[in-house]
Parts: C-alpha cells; structure tokens; sequence
C-alpha cells in the first residue's frame, strides 16, 4: 500500500505491514539533523526533495521509525509540522511509543568508524587485552568480534556520549602487517551486538609497519602485496605453490596460509574494504599504486595525516580516509606535515572521508568524536560535512544506514562539547543511558542528601 | 621497635624545621648561594608596545560574573581594568588616562587571562617523539629529585607554538611518574625562545614530582623494588627522613655542608620553598600521602589526575590541597577505572581548589574545551556552577598551585597582561582563540597570520 501524503509537504510511504513485534517509536516535536544524503537514502519515496531540506536542521519535525514489520529492516518517516493524530492515521492501530522530542535536537546515532570498543577491560593489563595477539600465527582470519564483550563498561559509558554503533578493529603485532578482521557492533550491550563480524581487514604500514614485517617500508608494502597476491590466486593450486614457495625462501613472515587468504578474497574482489593504516604523503601514494594491480580493492587509509599533500589523487582514486582532525602535532616524522588543514583540503578535493578519534585513550573512549567533528568545524569544515563524517559517510562504507536503526535526542548542538545525549534508540528500542559512571557519579554527588555510607547508596 | 626510632628521629626533625626557620628570617633572607643563582631566568619580552583592549567581554578569571569593558595594557602589565555598561559613547570617557600606541577593538569578543597548564610534558616529550626526545623521565633509579625538568625541555618543540595558539601562556613541565620522587618541575612563560632560561618564569618557585601508585611499582618491581604500593609509601619516609636529617645538618651549619643535589631538593620542600605536585590518582592514596606530609611536615600542594579526588572532596579541601583533573580521560589502568565525568565540578562544589591539566601536547590546544565539557557535565548533575566559576580552573587555581597566582591567572590591575582574545563564547566547540598576548605582546593574530614557528618546522610543507 503506497499512500502520498501533500498536505504537509513531505511525503511519505508507508508499505510496512504491522504485524509489530516490537513498538514503533514516535518521535514529536524534533529539531532534525540529518544530512542530505541520509535524508534522500531513507526517505523511502519523494516526488522532489523540498527546499527545506537543503539546509540541515530541520525545526517541528516528528520522525517516526517503525519496527513493526517482522523480518523487514526498520524504516524512518519524516513529517514536518504534522499533528500526532495524522500521524496516528498512517500509523493504523499500532500501538507505539511517543516521545516528545521537546523541540530538541534529534540525530542519527553517532557512528565510531575506528575503536577497539569492548576489546579490553584495562588497556594496560595483559590478561584483559584482546586488543592485539603478538603470540599468534594466525592474522588474516582472526575476527575482532570474536573478542568483544558487549557488557564492557565502556559500552554503557560511550553509549551515553550518543555513540550507538563502532567499528571494532585488532591491532597488527607480531609478526605481520596484517592486523585482522575487524567487526561492526551496536552499543545496546546486548548478546547479539555484533552486526557485522566481516567488516574488513585491517593492514598497517608506515613506521609502526616496519615494525612487524622485518624492519623497513619495503619489507611491510612487499608483505602486504604478497598477501594479496596469494589470495588472488584464488583456486589455482599452481599459481598458490609457486607464490608460497618463493614468499618461503624469501620472507617467511609474509607466508599467507589457506584459510587466511580465504579471508583476504574479499578484499580483493572488493566485497570488504582493505583498511590501511598509513601516515606519509608518499606511502599513500605507493598504496593508491596498489590499485593498478588490484582494481577491486575499496581501500580506508587510517591516520592519514600527510593525505592533504595528496587529496586529489586519493579523491580520484576513489580512496576513503579515516582522519583525526585533532593531529596537528610532527609526533613522528612520517607526520611531520599534520596539519588542521588536511580534512578541509581533502574536502575541497572532493574525497570521501570519515572522523575518528585515533588518540591512544580514544580508541575506547570514543564517547569524545562529537568534539572531534566540532573542532573540524571550528576549523572550517560545514558542520553538515563534519556530522556525516562520524554518522552517515562511515556507515555507508560498511553498508549500513544509520538511520533505519538509532535516534538520538541531545540537549543541544551534538558537536558542541556542553551537549548530551537525553535519549537514544537503537533499532527502535529505548535503550539506557545509565552507566557505571553514572552509578558512581549518583553515588559521590555532593547535592546527594542521603545519610546512608557509602556503600551502601 | 624500629617505628619508635622513627618517631623520635621525626620529632627531631620538626623541632629543627622550626629552628631553621628562625635562623633565616634572622639574617634577612636568604643568601646569594651558587644554588640560587643556577639556572636563572633570562626571560625578556618586549614591553614596548601599550594596548587598550576596548569593548571587550571579561571573563576575569576571579569568579566574578562577566563584564563589559576595557584593558589598558602598559610595561606588559595590566595597568587599568574598567567596566562599563554596554553603552558604546562611554568607553572613551573610562579610557581616558590609558595612553596606548595601539587600540584593539575586541567587538564584544571574549576576553580572558591566558590559559595555564599545570601539567605539561612539552619541551621534555617533544615533537617528533623519537627515542633521542625521551628526555622526561629518569628512569635509573626510584629516587631522583636532583633532576631538573628544565635540563631535558627542548625549547624548539613544534608543541609550544600550537598550544600558544589555544591560550596557554603559562605552562608547568614536570618530570615523568616512573620515580616516587620524580625530580624538580618548571614553570615556563610559553615564549618564543632559543633557550629554556627564555622561557622560565621570573621567580616561579620550584615544584617536586612525586609519583603515587601503578608507575614506580611497576616500573622498579623487578628493579630492586618498590614492588609494590606498601614499597612506594616505605620509599617516601625514608627519603623524607634522609632529608630531614640533611635539613638540620645544613641549617645547623650551611657552609661546612657539602652539596647533596638529591636531598637539597627534598629539604627545600621541607622548607616550603619547592611545591610538591604529587601523581596520584586513587582517593585512598591521597588520603594516605595527606598522612605522609603531616608525618614530615610538608604540604602536598597539588594532586594530579587525580581520577578520583571527587570521592574526597572534603578531604582535599580540609587539607588545603589542589587537583589536576581530566575531563574525560580514565581506564587505561585499573587505577584510573573510577573515574567521571563530573570530577572536577564536583570537587569544586566540595569546597577544594580544583583545575583542569591536559598531560598532552594535544589536549594542553584545547583546555577551555575540557572545562566547558567538565562545567556541563556538572550542573547536568544538578550542580549551580556559573561559567565565571569554571574558568578558575583554567587559569587562577593552575596559579595558585604553581605559586604565581601573585602574577597571572587572572585579569587584575598590576598583574602580567597574559590575555586571549576569544573568536566566541569559550565555551563552545566552536570558539578558539583570535588574538593571544602575553606580558601584553601579541604573540598569536590567527586573523593576521602572526604565529611562531620552530625551527623543526622549516622545510617541510612543501605540497
């Protein structure tokens, strides 16, 4: 059943059958950020895109997200200046939840496209550290998901910060540049979190790649590509020989087994992306080189300071890039040439590009990319850009599509460091914003009145 | 047996503070020694220039709500500070008897001191940090107060230049925390310099890093010890009694007393002469490190990260003792799992002087920001903190715990013209720093493209 719905200058589709098994959720009264392309993504039908729509914010808007239809992927609605009741009438007799959104902001949940999210309990203590395996001879295969704990209290501590979904990625040690696989959670903290185990495989190169293939640039690139090299031979047993046979006598590190390249065909068909993690203007180049023999290859450089140095080929490449737009610093010198300027260059070269907090403390206190997204734009970025940046544009690499899961309603301007998340939903389903940290805040709060010790509050 | 010999050395020791003290103050302070004339500042900036900053937006970092109004800037101190309604056509009339060689309009911009780290390792963990700049930490021994922070600063560190262009203006190097005495600290103006002596704050006191907890005993655990935090606090006493004993002996007769640069340093301490600025991060600590200071009759000036001062918020202000605090940042080790988003405006609300630290060559940019996150946070949590409230923990609260609150920290009239021009509300993401003076030079015009650049910069950046 398709229905057009002028009167309020949106339209809208409805063809969910409401057979719900769970409550559709209503959202009233949002102040709306989205940005154009997840709207014209998720907007199931429109004759043309309104002009209000252009601009990203969007005043009285009321989004409802059904997840009533039994095996179909949730689906957001937006109206703008509807009554609830005229939404109830599209909405037949479902019963649904309602929230008012009291005119606040009202976004797609904040995507983390690099962590180590629920990887680890204590960074610093061995034993609780999934993060990296320097001990094992398996690379390629390992998946991240595999170590994840959904009930990490860093879950519930990032949640709160409006993060409701983060890619989770091994760290390379040993005795390879390849890291692992890397996997895509929610944040619900449930079970069945993870929403995708295959996401990628992650390859380290620069400085800290020499440092797992044999000590230099040349041996970690040639690593690489014989990895690559050895999954493309895909079943031709004689081509797998030889390649094995001469990777031996040369460098036994760079020994690819079977099911290891089994991992690494998708990369090269192009179904995951290949993330490189890489820093120097004149590595991203030889990586960009590595697409004349691998066409398929959907690379993500990582890091990436230098990229600005090389925007243009990185954008004509169709190259993605994960950036920290906090990096200013020389801290090595494969980054000398860090600058604020990199995520506006790559911008203005029309490359595709995603915001991470790649700091060291980052990695599993991502609750803080809100505040890297606002420092691109007070450093020139449009905020729309810099919104996509940590929601829709990463999302969209792993294919995904924010919107039909998570809703956040924040206090104000999420990239604005004062605000915070005031409710959010993942797939439809309220979900806390109580942490640890907030039981111990309730806990040690000076205004907490309460004449019961400590221990006992 | 072996606590009562401690105890009696103890209160020898305290009878002889008292003594010593009175022997200095007899003779009229202290002397010319080669120790202190070591090492003295050479900073010299250029004060010619006189400024009026008018139509500004004060925030002046006393706590005192903001005001609309003008600074008269002269000999790099602030001269005059006067506020007047929003009245544009009475501004010359209150800025009358400023004479000035150059009149910034601030348009309603905000305008406050210039931002102090209290907690930096610039210049000793520089930019780029290959093995040959570890030079900030000296980890040979768990007891190293003869080292100086100053000797291993790098003056060229590309880090100096890109804090000054967040506001910092004064900034506080320490030794690393591998060591339960860490070595002295230093307090450096963040001017452009060839030299540390360019940098080092005129008459700043010197400060002692001592490190509580994970660090030393994991560091020195198989090292010969300490092994563990029971080690850690054994360390502590008898070093103290160690300098105590130098104390007496050097009071009692200061020319016959050969130079001993790791006790000098402690015994300092017990004089009140050097700061102690003391890592710590679990509650328990500090309350037991408040213990050890009124063993040896010392004062803990400051606790940084200090992840869980907000579960003893009354303890720290009942001992007059100051945090360094993160915003955000805890559980990178189960020392540091506590901690909330709320620390610093909830130790703030107990009553204790409270402040914000980066411990970042990034972080130490954006300072205002991990306020403006921590004050939000805090009233979130029902708490009634007023902006003007949170900058003290930016840049008066950093001065008192550094000993120069006398000087900068704050916009008053006599103090060091350390001012930023801010682009908006500091507050906001948004905003950064526009214009940044420092002894009233402008050292950072982001619109005017004035900014300093270290030598390791040149050469690069060469699309």
């Amino acid at each position: 059943m398709i229905r057009i719905f002028n009167y309020f200058l949106i339209i809208l589709i409805f063809l969910i059958n409401h057979s719900a098994y769970a409550k559709d959720l209503l959202i009233t009264n949002a102040k709306l950020v989205i940005d154009e392309k997840t709207f014209k993504e998720n907007l199931v039908y429109t004759e043309e895109l309104p002009t209000d729509y252009t601009n990203n914010i969007h005043e009285n808007i009321t989004i409802y997200q059904s997840m009533g239809a039994r095996g179909n992927e949730p689906i957001t609605y937006f109206f703008k200046d509807t009554e609830v009741d005229e939404i109830k009438y599209f909405l037949d007799d479902t019963d649904y939840v309602i929230k008012n959104a009291e005119g606040n902001w009202v976004t797609s949940g904040i995507f983390a496209p690099f962590s180590h999210l629920g990887m680890a309990d204590i960074g610093g203590e061995d034993l609780t550290n999934d993060i990296s395996s320097p001990g094992s001879s398996t690379t390629i295969s390992e998946k991240a998901s595999d170590s994840f704990n959904p009930q990490s209290v860093f879950v519930a501590n990032n949640r709160r910060h409006g993060i409701t979904h983060a890619v989770i990625s091994p760290a390379a040690s040993g005795n390879s540049v390849f890291a692992g696989t890397g996997s895509i959670v929610n944040l619900t903290g449930n079970y069945n979190s993870v929403v995708k185990e295959r996401a990628f495989v992650l390859a380290q190169l620069g400085e800290k790649g020499t440092q797992y293939s044999g000590g230099s640039r040349s041996a970690s690139l040639l690593q690489l590509k014989e990895g690559l090299d050895t999954a493309n031979c895909n079943n031709d047993r004689t081509c797998r020989n030889s390649l094995e046979r001469a990777i031996n006598n040369i460098n036994k590190n760079s020994y690819i087994s079977n099911s290891e390249s089994e991992f690494l065909k998708r990369v090269i068909r192009g179904n995951i992306p290949l993330i490189i993690s890489v820093e120097r203007a004149i590595d991203i180049i030889r990586v960009i080189n590595l697409k004349k023999t691998f066409e398929r290859l959907d690379i993500i450089l990582l890091g990436a300071s230098e990229a600005w140095k090389v925007a243009e080929q990185i954008a004509e490449n169709n190259i993605k890039v994960m950036i920290d737009p906090h990096n200013n610093l020389p801290s090595s010198f494969e980054t000398v040439d860090s600058s604020l300027k990199n995520i506006i260059i790559l911008d203005e070269a029309g490359a595709d590009y995603a915001i991470a907090n790649l700091s060291a403390l980052g990695l599993q206190g991502i609750g803080t990319l809100t505040q890297h997204a606002g420092n691109a734009v007070a450093n020139g970025l449009d905020w729309d850009k810099a919104f996509a940046a940590i929601t829709s544009t990463p999302a969209s690499w792993f294919n995904l599509s924010l919107i039909n899961n998570s809703l956040v309603i924040w206090d104000g301007d999420p990239l604005n460091v004062t605000s915070t998340p005031t409710s959010m939903f993942i797939n439809g389903q309220e979900q806390s914003l109580e942490s640890r940290q907030t039981l111990l805040r309730d806990r040690y709060n000076p205004i907490n009145e309460t004449e019961k010790a400590y221990k006992y509050r | 047996m072996v606590s009562v010999i401690t105890i009696n050395k103890i209160n020898i020791g305290k009878r002889l503070i008292l003594v010593g003290v009175i022997f200095i103050n007899s003779c009229g302070g202290p002397r010319d020694t080669k120790e202190s004339i070591a090492f003295q500042s050479t900073y010299a900036p250029n004060l010619s220039v006189t400024t009026l900053i008018t139509n500004a937006k004060i925030i002046d970092g006393t706590g005192a709500d903001t005001f609309n109004g003008s600074i008269c800037i002269d000999q790099g101190k602030i001269k005059k500070i006067s506020s007047y309604n929003v009245l544009y056509d009475k501004i010359e009339k209150v800025d009358i008897n400023c004479e000035y060689t150059n009149k910034i309009d601030a348009k309603n911009r905000f305008v406050t001191p210039g931002i102090i780290d209290v907690h930096s390792h610039l210049g000793n963990y520089p930019s780029p940090s290959v093995t040959a700049h570890n030079d900030g930490n000296e980890i040979t021994s768990p007891i190293t107060s003869e080292v100086y922070a100053e000797h291993g600063v790098w003056p060229q560190d590309p880090g100096f230049d890109e804090a000054l262009k967040g506001g910092i203006t004064t900034l506080h190097i320490l030794p690393g925390s591998a060591n339960l005495f860490g070595g002295r600290g230093v307090t450096l103006r963040n001017y452009p310099s060839r030299t540390v002596q360019g940098m080092k704050f005129p008459q700043a006191p010197y400060t002692l890093k001592m490190a509580c907890g994970e660090n030393p005993k994991r560091v020195y655990g198989d090292k010969g010890g300490p092994g563990s935090r029971m080690g850690n606090f054994a360390g502590y006493r008898q070093n103290w009694i160690r300098a105590q004993e130098y104390q007496e002996k050097r009071n009692s007769d200061r020319t016959n007393t050969s130079r001993d640069l790791q006790l000098e340093t402690l015994a300092d301490v017990l004089d009140g002469k050097i700061l102690v600025q003391m890592h710590c991060y679990r509650a328990d600590e500090m309350a037991q490190i408040l213990d050890l200071a009124k063993e040896f009759n010392y004062k803990v000036t400051a606790f940084h990260h200090a992840v869980e001062a907000y579960k003893i918020g009354d303890i720290l202000k009942e001992n007059e003792t100051c945090a360094a605090m993160w915003a955000d940042w805890y559980g990178f080790k189960m020392e540091s799992y506590d901690g909330i988003l709320e620390n610093i405006p909830f130790v703030h609300e107990a009553g204790a002087c409270a402040m914000i630290h980066s411990d970042s060559d990034s972080g130490i940019q954006r300072l205002n920001q991990e306020v403006a996150k921590s004050w939000a946070h805090g009233n979130r949590a029902g708490l009634n903190i007023k902006k003007e409230e949170a900058w003290t923990w930016l840049t008066s609260n950093p001065a008192k715990a550094l000993g120069i609150l006398d000087q900068t920290g704050t916009l008053e009239t006599g103090k060091r013209a350390d001012i930023i021009i801010w682009s908006a509300d500091p507050f906001i993401t948004y905003s950064r720093p526009e214009k940044v003076f420092l002894d009233g030079q402008l050292l950072y015009d982001k619109n005017n493209n004035i900014y300093p650049r270290s030598d390791f910069r040149l050469g690069y950046g060469v699309k």
